[in-house]
């Protein structure tokens, strides 16, 4: 199949995971592969930072490229943690004259039979979350229209993580919310099982609650819930 | 266009008080921006309404009361469905829905009604409801700013509670809410009284309100006030 034909099946292929159960892991190794089979590439691997800032290895195209990644990592010199830090693209970098720049990561990636290193950001309205690597075994550049497909490739799948992250993050807000909000109910309830049972008013069947959770040194969510569900009867609350 | 339209609405919503904005506040934006003569906003959870966030007066609180009682209305339906429900005219609807709802809702002087859920991505929260003193369809340009500002207020009303500690209800959602706590207590006293779980007092104080034709929280206010017992004793 021509290079285009492969290009736009590996666009329709990541679009197609953003539809169900999404995964992040089979999403970037997905376009680590694809940028294999599609540039003039050796291998190609994913790093995405954590909530801290720290770049972890997500996906490699090969078990070499995976050593050489965490590799990378561990070290927290190479391509990718340039790429990473500055934001930037870093194209063309010749392995065995980047001894200076990369001290540690340059001698590995020669030993594994790469020549040169290629990093792509990936980047949206300035939120740089984690970068694209590539390494290539041949003589001379990469192309420029291998480095803008690249790049397009990990446009989408930044945009997807950001999404996802996005409604996860709502997920669990909405949750939150929920919770907070049950929880002031099961004590309201609590409140009214104990004014009927104990011929109290609210203000007085809240304080016995109160009184009893300090006392036994559990949490008033917990007792209110334990009244609430007959589990706590209202006698054995501390008077 | 949309870009425009959500800028507009933002600048609505920050008056460059700097004060937080409360979730009464953005009640008042949606009814503005879509030039009704009411909004609420409905939390909803397991397809039931929790409560209200807000309401911008005392008619969209009777919209919101309603369908806490009743379980039926704009709200509950464009959470449930997931998409805008528009009634235009209330008094002579296309195809009659909301048998419980309308009458009350009528007589207090609501002719149309337009329910659009809450939402971010598929994260369904509640419902924004608009109401209008006169029967007639939203234009265009109101459906849209109406979808933006349900939109706006998921967006915020998230915001709001991300600065809140796990388990504890953000201040800007508490306050102007009526998250009917009244009706817990209720629920609490009669599930003493009959010695049957939650779940079943609630359905009793439901089933109550709606033979008497009552509001969920008048009646719970009766059985706090002990006006009103379930069992046989006298109150």
């Amino acid at each position: 199949m021509p290079r285009e034909g492969l290009l736009a099946q590996a666009f329709v292929e990541l679009a197609d995971s953003l539809v169900d159960n999404f995964d992040v892991v089979d999403l970037l190794t997905r376009l680590a592969d694809r940028c294999v089979d599609i540039m003039d590439v050796a291998a190609a691997g994913l790093m995405l930072a954590s909530a801290g800032g720290e770049l972890r290895v997500i996906a490699s195209s090969s078990e070499a490229m995976r050593v050489l990644e965490l590799f990378e990592s561990q070290a927290d010199e190479g391509p990718c943690v340039d790429c990473y830090r500055t934001g930037q693209p870093i194209v063309n970098l010749r392995l065995d004259e980047v001894d200076s720049r990369w001290p540690l990561f340059a001698p590995k990636a020669v030993e594994a039979g790469f020549r040169s290193a290629h990093a792509l950001p990936m980047r949206l309205r300035g939120q740089t979350i984690g970068a694209l690597n590539m390494l290539r075994v041949d003589e001379g550049p990469m192309l420029e229209t291998d480095v803008v497909a690249a790049q397009a490739l990990a446009d989408v799948a930044t945009i997807a993580i950001l999404q996802h992250r996005a409604v996860s993050d709502a997920q669990d807000l909405n949750e939150q919310l929920t919770q907070a909000l049950n929880t002031r109910i099961v004590i309201e309830q609590a409140k009214g099982v104990v004014a009927e049972r104990a011929e109290v008013d609210m203000e007085q069947a809240f304080a016995r609650l109160r009184r009893h959770a300090r006392n036994h040194n559990l949490r008033l969510a917990d007792v209110a819930n334990a009244v609430s569900t007959k589990v706590l009867a209202v006698t054995a609350l501390d008077a | 266009m949309t870009g425009g339209r959500r800028r507009r609405i933002l600048a609505e919503i920050d008056d460059g008080s700097g004060t937080e904005v409360t979730a009464v506040e953005l009640c008042g934006v949606c009814r503005r921006v879509t030039g009704m003569s009411g909004a609420g906003i409905m939390l909803m959870s397991g397809d039931l309404p929790l409560g209200s966030l807000g309401t911008t007066g005392a008619v969209s609180a009777l919209i919101e009361d309603l369908q806490y009682t009743l379980g039926e209305g704009p709200c509950v339906d464009a959470y449930q469905l997931g998409r805008p429900v528009l009634e235009p005219d209330l008094a002579d609807p296309a195809v009659p829905r909301w048998m419980a709802f309308t009458g009350p809702a009528l007589d207090a002087g609501v002719r149309a009604v337009f329910g659009f859920p809450l939402e971010i991505g598929g994260v369904r929260l509640g419902a924004l409801d608009l109401f209008a003193d006169r029967p007639g369809r939203l234009s265009d340009d109101q459906h849209a700013d109406a979808l933006v500002a349900a939109d706006i207020s998921a967006e915020a009303v998230l915001v709001m509670q991300a600065k809140e500690s796990v388990g504890v209800l953000a201040p800007e959602l508490e306050r102007g809410s009526n998250f009917q706590y009244v009706v817990h207590q209720a629920a609490g006293m009669v599930c003493s009284q009959l010695d049957v779980g939650i779940a079943q007092a609630l359905v009793r104080l439901r089933a109550y309100a709606f033979a008497h034709q009552r509001l969920l929280a008048e009646v719970a206010a009766d059985v706090v006030a002990r006006r009103l017992r379930f069992d046989d004793r006298d109150p």
